[in-house]
């Protein structure tokens, strides 16, 4: 059973692997410059010239996919990863000085988690304008609140147990105390849920720039080429099932090892998921 | 009383007689919801499409060959000083409340226009007309301030609504009423817009079917399957890419004809790179409008000038302007000449829509292969406007409505101090052209003026003009009876009758 | 339950509520761009005067401050004001847009929870072995499958497979009942798709805990039926994280049909919302918003309130 499982992580991680990889390569891999056009080969279907046929300007999607990719795990791995420091703080903050700062960080967080993640994002780009950094930074803002409450609780059981409270006793200042006992102790939840909302993250992405608020044309994405794709469905149905696929495999790799981890890690958390 | 009984039952009998069965209603999918329906505020085209010729008519009409003919004035005269027209009313015109339509709606209905309470975008092109009267309930008197050439082009867009609606901006924006074949009947939000048969129709052989139901789809995709289903019967004003997918599938028909309206870089000529006349010339050469048709619009198109070609009388052949021409060497020579060596970065501004989406992504590599560093910023719709309104971009791509007369065409757009002159483009020699392409009445004199207007716009001026389209309409084939118009117009639908 | 946890609760609710509603009316402010400008549309004549008349007749020339003031005020007596472009109070706009949207949130609701005890009950049945990891595989496929593609698949299928079959757009329950679960269908299932998946792990790790339990391991040996230990024990046992998962799946829903309505042609809250968004109408995307979020956050407080019901152990810390 346990084989099973690790077998499971090794899988899902070396396909995680396997795409940021080729994502980060995307220049030395891609057969064709992303954005040369030629319309002469357009909306074709697969072919021995482009694997994954061509868009409505002849662009390889193979090129483009892999390029999209690349924005698309870039903009998610900077959401993630702000949201995660700036929740995170926000968690561990609340969970040590409690009271009405704890209150006061946490009714926040409520504020802004109250909002569909879709539509907060939506407002949030209507606001800065449309663009991959406007995108990333909509969903840090969306994914903050989620950090925030899921480490606030673990935290708080890890600050008030009694090796913290040795710890405290023995003059550890809050820093010292976050960062070396805290902080660690979280890793493997962390671990999982990062691994989890970078996938839900590239699901966002991917809707935002299906409705045109995200990475802005020529620049290859994945929803953007799906949304460019459904206008020519019934010509060629290739580009949009491609980019469709594209998002589906990062989506899944990241999800698959979140999953794979958390079963791995600690079987406990299973059954709170 | 005892005669609208007996009509009614005529009208019941021929009807029955006419298909013999339930009613018939042609369910349509546009793409957006109107913003209203007043005819005087709302000049978007999502909204004209549904009002114009269906709900509303006009003193004139644009037919099918773009000719200015009779509406609801059967015949006018013009004074030898072509200051004054009078206007004869058709008899036996109601609006769909059932009371007569005379000429003091007309009046009112001009003046609603002209008034500054109601701010109508329109008013414009009533800009020359000094007073409107009505001595008569048939008779319809229009003073100018000067002789004013596309005066009657101009009143085909001037919609007759009620008196009354003088002070009201809210009144018809929802519950539409004019004199038109078919009437409003209900809105659904986001959902259609429902029109009915108007009974009392002044043509008593139109309309032909009992209603007509505007399906606002947003998806292209979902569109085109609702036609292919049967769903919906007709598919209007829909672009090449659309049709081409519809082609040669069963039980689909296609109509098309050329557009009026056309596709655009329009430059910021009050900064640089574009104050550089030659700046402006460069880019024209970087351009290669014939692999703009074919990439973006699919081949079906023409490039073209500031002119509609479907204007024959008027257009003047894009082949004899030499930068019409694709020639990036001498696009480059010309930047050197305006002192600029290093690629000139400009920022594109686009509007948000799926075919002007594709045009500037085919430019940008057009333009930066010829000196030019292009970026694209395509904004949300609000956006778009607003910057474009202000005059904040470099260059933008967008399109521009047409109409049949050049004065519809220029004077707004490039006249100094034009109210959608965005460009900020200010030359008296072309300002005076157009002036006296307005005043002059007889023909030749208009040609010459817009022959050389032409001229002017077509190198240097603030737009360089790309693609005029191939417009289509996608149809079922029992649908009978449609005209496509290159204004967009859908009043043929009054003559739209469905077969087996 | 104790009184002193219900109270804060309530309190919070409050204070979370009233923060949203300025956090909405503050970034619509923000939203760059002009009512008045998009509403005269590109490519209009218009004049400085007219934009500056129809500026103050909305109300839009006053400092954001005294806007919120006015429209707090306004709210709490029930007037939400009128929609910017059609004069219609914003209530009755919204009133023709929320029955589309509830229903198709409801229907994949239904598919999803449905179709998610048979499968998790069946997914609990193959245990171990490649057939395991496939199900899990597949799970967690139906859990990142973008709604949105999987509607323009359909959509793709649909045209391909059966071009007569007329399954878009929306009819009112009302006018053709039938009509108006069949053109829902397509949409739903795109939906539920991940709420499918989500439910059925849960069913199946439930069922798998149920069926290690001691006493089932018991019962069965005497010959007590799998619908029995499904009924008893498993369900039982899957009713709190189900709960906990409503709450997300409420948000999941309201944010998917955003994209979905948009691409089913269904006219419903997030097609309102987003033309609201672009006309920069500002009472009625105020309103809706408002609407979304109180609804999310009040299914979340009952979430709360049941997960308090259920699990003593939360009660506790809140009253600590």
């Amino acid at each position: 059973m346990n084989a099973q499982r690790n077998k499971l992580v090794t899988f899902a991680g070396g396909l995680t692997a396997l795409l940021i990889v080729a994502a980060l390569l995307a220049p030395l891999i891609a057969p064709y410059d992303p954005l040369a056009q030629n319309v002469i080969q357009r909306l074709k279907g697969p072919n021995a010239l482009h694997w994954l046929g061509t868009d409505q300007f002849g662009r390889d999607t193979f090129s483009r996919i892999l390029y999209g990719m690349r924005a698309s795990l870039a903009i998610s791995g900077g959401a993630v990863g702000a949201a995660l420091i700036v929740g995170g703080a926000i968690g561990l903050a609340a969970a040590f000085y409690r009271g009405w700062i704890e209150r006061v960080l946490m009714r926040a967080m409520d504020v802004l988690f109250a909002f569909p993640v879709i539509l907060l994002a939506i407002a949030i780009i209507a606001i800065l304008g449309p663009g991959a950094i406007t995108t990333a930074i909509a969903i840090a803002v969306v994914y903050t609140p989620i950090f925030a409450r899921l480490l606030r609780g673990p935290a708080l059981s890890i600050v008030e147990s009694d090796y913290v409270l040795a710890a405290r006793s023995i003059g550890a200042s809050d820093l010292r105390i976050a960062l070396l006992h805290v902080l660690p102790n979280l890793a493997s939840i962390v671990l999982v849920q990062t691994s989890l909302l970078l996938s839900a993250a590239i699901l966002v992405e991917a809707s935002l720039s299906f409705l045109g608020l995200g990475t802005q044309p020529p620049t290859p994405s994945l929803g953007t080429m799906l949304s460019e794709g459904r206008n020519f469905l019934m010509l060629s149905a290739w580009n949009s099932v491609f980019a469709g696929l594209g998002i589906l495999i990062l989506s899944f790799a990241l999800n698959l090892l979140g999953d794979a981890l958390r079963d791995a890690l600690d079987p406990r958390l299973r059954r709170a998921a | 009383m005892r005669k609208n009984w007996f009509s009614a039952l005529a009208l019941a009998g021929a009807m029955a007689f006419a298909n013999g069965a339930s009613a018939q209603t042609i369910e349509l999918a546009v793409d957006g919801s109107p913003a209203g329906l007043d005819p005087h505020i709302v000049t978007a085209f999502n909204s004209v499409q549904i009002v114009s010729g269906t709900i509303y008519e006009s003193l004139t009409m644009i037919d099918k060959d773009l000719r200015t003919v009779p509406g609801l004035a059967e015949s006018w005269q013009i004074s030898p000083d072509n200051l004054t027209y009078t206007f004869r009313l058709r008899g036996g015109v109601t609006f769909h409340d059932g009371k007569p339509a005379e000429a003091a709606d007309v009046v009112a209905s001009l003046k609603r226009v002209m008034s500054s309470a109601i701010a109508s975008p329109l008013a414009s092109r009533l800009a020359s007309v000094a007073d409107a009267t009505a001595p008569d309930a048939r008779t319809v008197v229009v003073t100018l301030k000067e002789p004013t050439a596309p005066l009657l082009t101009a009143l085909a867009s001037i919609a007759v609504v009620p008196r009354g609606f003088e002070a009201d901006k809210d009144g018809l924006q929802r519950a539409p009423m004019g004199t038109g074949p078919f009437k409003f009947k209900e809105w659904q939000p986001n959902g259609f817009i429902a029109l009915e048969k108007n009974a009392g129709y002044w043509d008593k052989a139109k309309p032909r079917v009992d209603g007509v139901k505007f399906n606002i789809v947003p998806e292209s995709a979902t569109r085109q399957v609702g036609l292919t289903s049967g769903q919906y019967q007709i598919l209007p004003n829909i672009d090449a890419a659309t049709a081409l997918q519809l082609r040669g599938r069963p039980n689909v028909r296609l109509v098309d004809t050329l557009e009026l309206a056309y596709t655009l870089i329009g430059m910021n000529v009050s900064k640089p790179p574009f104050d550089n006349p030659k700046v402006r010339e460069a880019l024209n050469y970087a351009l290669n409008r014939q692999e703009i048709v074919q990439a973006a619009l699919f081949g079906a198109g023409v490039p073209g000038g500031s002119l509609s070609p479907a204007l024959k009388d008027w257009a003047v052949d894009v082949a004899s302007f030499p930068c019409f021409r694709h020639d990036p060497a001498k696009a480059q020579a010309l930047l050197r000449e305006a002192g600029i060596t290093a690629p000139i970065a400009i920022t594109l501004l686009v509007l948000p829509r799926q075919d002007i989406r594709d045009i500037a992504q085919v430019v940008q590599q057009q333009l930066n292969r010829a000196g030019f560093r292009v970026e694209l910023r395509i904004p949300e719709i609000g956006q778009f406007v607003q910057d474009w309104r202000n005059s904040n971009f470099d260059a933008f791509a967008s399109t521009n409505a047409g109409s049949t007369d050049p004065d519809d065409y220029y004077y707004r757009t490039f006249r100094t101090g034009g109210s959608t002159n965005v460009f900020k483009y200010s030359n008296p020699e072309l300002d005076a052209l157009l002036d006296s392409g307005r005043r002059e009445t007889a023909m030749p004199a208009r040609k010459a003026a817009y022959d050389r207007a032409q001229a002017i716009l077509a190198c240097e001026g603030p737009a360089a003009t790309l693609t005029y389209g191939q417009l289509y309409t996608a149809t079922r084939n029992n649908v009978q009876g449609f005209d496509i118009i290159a204004n967009r117009s859908l009043m043929s639908l009054s003559n739209v009758v469905l077969g087996r | 339950m104790s009184r002193n946890f219900l109270v804060t609760r309530i309190v919070d609710l409050a204070i979370v509520l009233i923060g949203v509603s300025m956090l909405t009316f503050l970034m619509i402010r923000l939203v760059p761009g002009d009512a008045v400008a998009i509403m005269l549309g590109a490519n209009a004549e218009v004049t400085v005067e007219r934009m500056n008349e129809l500026r103050a007749r909305l109300g839009l020339d006053q400092p954001i401050p005294v806007q919120y003031a006015q429209w707090l005020g306004n709210a709490l007596r029930g007037d939400f004001g009128n929609s910017l472009w059609t004069g219609k109070p914003v209530v009755q706009e919204i009133a023709v847009h929320l029955p589309p949207t509830l229903q198709l949130a409801g229907l994949s609701l239904l598919l999803g929870a449905g179709l998610a005890v048979p499968l998790g009950v069946a997914m609990a049945r193959l245990r171990g072995g490649w057939r395991e990891t496939a199900l899990q595989i597949a799970s967690v496929v139906g859990l990142t499958v973008p709604s949105f593609w999987l509607g323009i698949m359909m959509i793709l299928a649909l045209t391909s497979f059966a071009p007569e079959l007329q399954l878009l757009g929306y009819v009112p329950f009302t006018e053709d009942p039938a009509g108006n679960v069949a053109r829902l269908l397509l949409p739903a299932i795109a939906l539920a798709l991940p709420i499918l998946a989500n439910l059925a792990r849960l069913v199946r790790s439930a069922m798998l805990d149920a069926l290690a339990q001691d006493y089932v391991r018991t019962a069965r040996a005497k010959g007590v039926s799998e619908r029995s230990v499904l009924f008893k024990h498993a369900l039982r046992n899957a009713l709190i994280p189900f709960v906990t998962s409503v709450g997300i799946m409420t948000g999941y829903l309201l944010g998917g049909a955003i994209v979905v309505e948009q691409v089913f042609a269904i006219p419903g809250l997030g097609r309102l919302i987003l033309g609201a968004i672009s006309e920069r109408n500002y009472p009625l995307l105020q309103t809706a918003i408002l609407l979304v979020t109180s609804g999310f956050v009040l299914v979340n407080f009952a979430v709360d309130l049941l997960y308090a019901i259920i699990d003593p152990r939360v009660r506790l810390e809140a009253d600590q």
